[in-house]
């Protein structure tokens, strides 16, 4: 009889990059719909219910424009400010509620994963999907706002499209970076907010850097900051702000770099994360 | 048991420890006391260099005291606890069965079995063509549109084995989940247990009801502090357990 070990793999390993992903696209749903379903749940109890997705964006906007467009004056060089700080406010959101929201997706879902066995790399694509399509009510808020500023839709707008796979790739690759660190350290769910404050005065959400930094260097060093750039280009395709090509290829780089350095650390540590 | 039959799960030599941040009682005393400052920790060693093998076509049985370190070897066998040292080496990965840390106590009976569904590797097809089966099965169709949270608990035990009995896998660990819900759902689930059973490769079954333990399995391994006291025949080891029960 011949060796009936020989089939046994090792279960603690794990599994080689080809074969994690294809189970991961063989369970592609779970990281589709159980988010979806997790959004209903969010504003279920609540009077206005489901509206809550549309009223929060635009809320957060208007707050913004009574504190930086009418009582601090920042719109020095921006034509349309208000639109300007629409398309800032709610890109910069997006990629802050994803990371925010990868950080805690392990230690949030521990009991399934220690009862179930999944592609771990699920729970922040599930996280991703979620806050992506969380964000779809505001994206057509601050459509709908430029248009009401006077903007008229153009073929520029088009772009856009290539604006949000480009900072859907980027959101995915930190949020793959910041799930795994913060599965290891629960205490990055304390400091992010913090480094999201921080990055959001370094990214020109509410001024534009172009007018108030006049230095062509310390221009440049914006460029290395990819909220900034996803920020600059979504305002290019939107507005018809200027953009430059560093700050286009720093978006592109920054998205396939964190994707890739984001895989390859969650996929090593995948079987580890239930400790 | 017979020897020649293929090996479905080795655990070799495991090791599984735990580490714990101890919460001291804390009194004026220690606060103010010059010792050691940060944070103590302990590390608890819940399973000590287990050997253990799963055969095909074979229930094992695993009992053992409260804290003997049965739950935690149980996941260990799916790999998903991560061992000090050891090894788990398996045909196919193991299962644990039950789906309840999957399930969202704000959404509906119907919506709670598409996710747990698709935790179990479901594609949403597969749920759907399931739906009703499983519906009928946890007996639940009239509160089935209904949030979970106003689900008795014996409800909730009933949709979660309904949902995660859907599917049988080659190796399947059941820990304490058969005596749930009401006399007519447990001959229900007893009946599908046992079809599971004749289905799965192997079962690992994790009980403290000896009658139970006995009735249904072929071998029967003791944990006691994390180590394994005894593997044999149900009748020698459920009997060696009780006497040394009884004398604690």
């Amino acid at each position: 009889m011949s060796d009936p070990d020989q089939q046994l793999v090792d279960l603690t390993q794990p599994s080689p990059p080809g074969v994690y992903l294809a189970e991961v696209w063989r369970r592609r749903d779970f990281a589709l719909l159980v988010p979806v379903q997790d959004l209903r749940a969010q504003n279920m109890g609540s009077a206005l219910g489901q509206l809550w997705h549309l009223l929060n964006p635009a809320l957060m906007v208007a707050v913004y424009f009574l504190i930086f467009g009418v009582i601090i004056d920042t719109s020095r060089g921006v034509d349309n400010f208000l639109g300007f700080l629409i398309v800032g406010v709610v890109w910069f959101h997006l990629t802050q509620r994803v990371v925010q929201d990868a950080a805690v997706c392990i230690p949030r879902n521990l009991g399934l994963i220690r009862s179930v066995q999944f592609p771990r790399i699920l729970l922040p694509a599930a996280t991703v999907n979620g806050q992506t399509a969380a964000f779809a009510p505001a994206l057509v808020l601050a459509l709908a706002a430029v248009i009401a500023t006077g903007e008229r839709p153009s073929l520029r707008w088009l772009a856009l499209i290539g604006v949000l796979a480009a900072q859907f790739v980027f959101n995915f690759g930190a949020a793959l970076l910041v799930a795994r660190i913060g599965a290891a350290v629960p205490d990055m769910r304390q400091l992010l907010p913090h480094i999201f404050r921080l990055l959001f005065y370094a990214s020109g959400v509410i001024f534009s850097v172009d007018a108030f930094v006049t230095s062509e260097s310390w221009r440049r060093a914006f460029a290395l900051n990819p909220l900034y750039d996803v920020i600059t280009c979504a305002r290019w395709c939107l507005l018809g702000e200027p953009v430059d090509s560093w700050v286009v290829a720093g978006m592109l780089a920054w998205g396939a770099v964190l994707l890739v350095v984001g895989f390859v650390v969650f996929w090593r540590s995948d079987q580890r994360l239930g400790a | 048991m017979d020897p020649g039959r293929a090996v479905t799960v080795r655990v070799d030599n495991a090791h599984v420890y735990y580490r714990v941040y101890e919460d001291p009682a804390a009194g004026i005393k220690q606060l103010f006391s010059s010792g050691r400052t940060g944070r103590r920790y302990q590390t608890i060693r819940a399973v000590r260099g287990v050997s253990l093998d799963l055969h095909e076509s074979e229930t094992l049985g695993l009992i053992g005291s409260n804290g003997s370190g049965k739950s935690t070897l149980l996941a260990a066998m799916t790999g998903l606890l991560p061992l000090q040292s050891g090894r788990v080496l398996g045909r196919s990965r193991p299962s644990l069965l039950g789906v309840s840390a999957a399930l969202r106590s704000a959404l509906s009976g119907r919506r709670n079995i598409l996710i747990g569904g698709l935790a179990l590797g479901f594609t949403r097809a597969e749920v759907e063509s399931r739906m009703d089966e499983i519906i009928d099965f946890a007996g639940l169709r009239a509160a089935i549109d209904r949030p979970l949270r106003t689900y008795s608990s014996g409800m909730r035990a009933r949709l979660n084995f309904a949902i995660a009995t859907a599917r049988i896998p080659e190796i399947l660990l059941i820990d304490e989940a058969l005596s749930v819900g009401d006399e007519g759902f447990r001959a229900r689930s007893a009946e599908r247990i046992d079809e599971v059973r004749s289905a799965a490769g192997s079962v690992v079954l994790v009980s403290h009801n000896m009658a139970e333990i006995e009735a249904s399995c072929d071998r029967v391994a003791w944990l006691d502090a994390g180590s394994l006291r005894a593997v044999g025949e149900p009748g020698e080891v459920v009997a060696a357990y009780l006497a040394s029960d009884a004398a604690r």
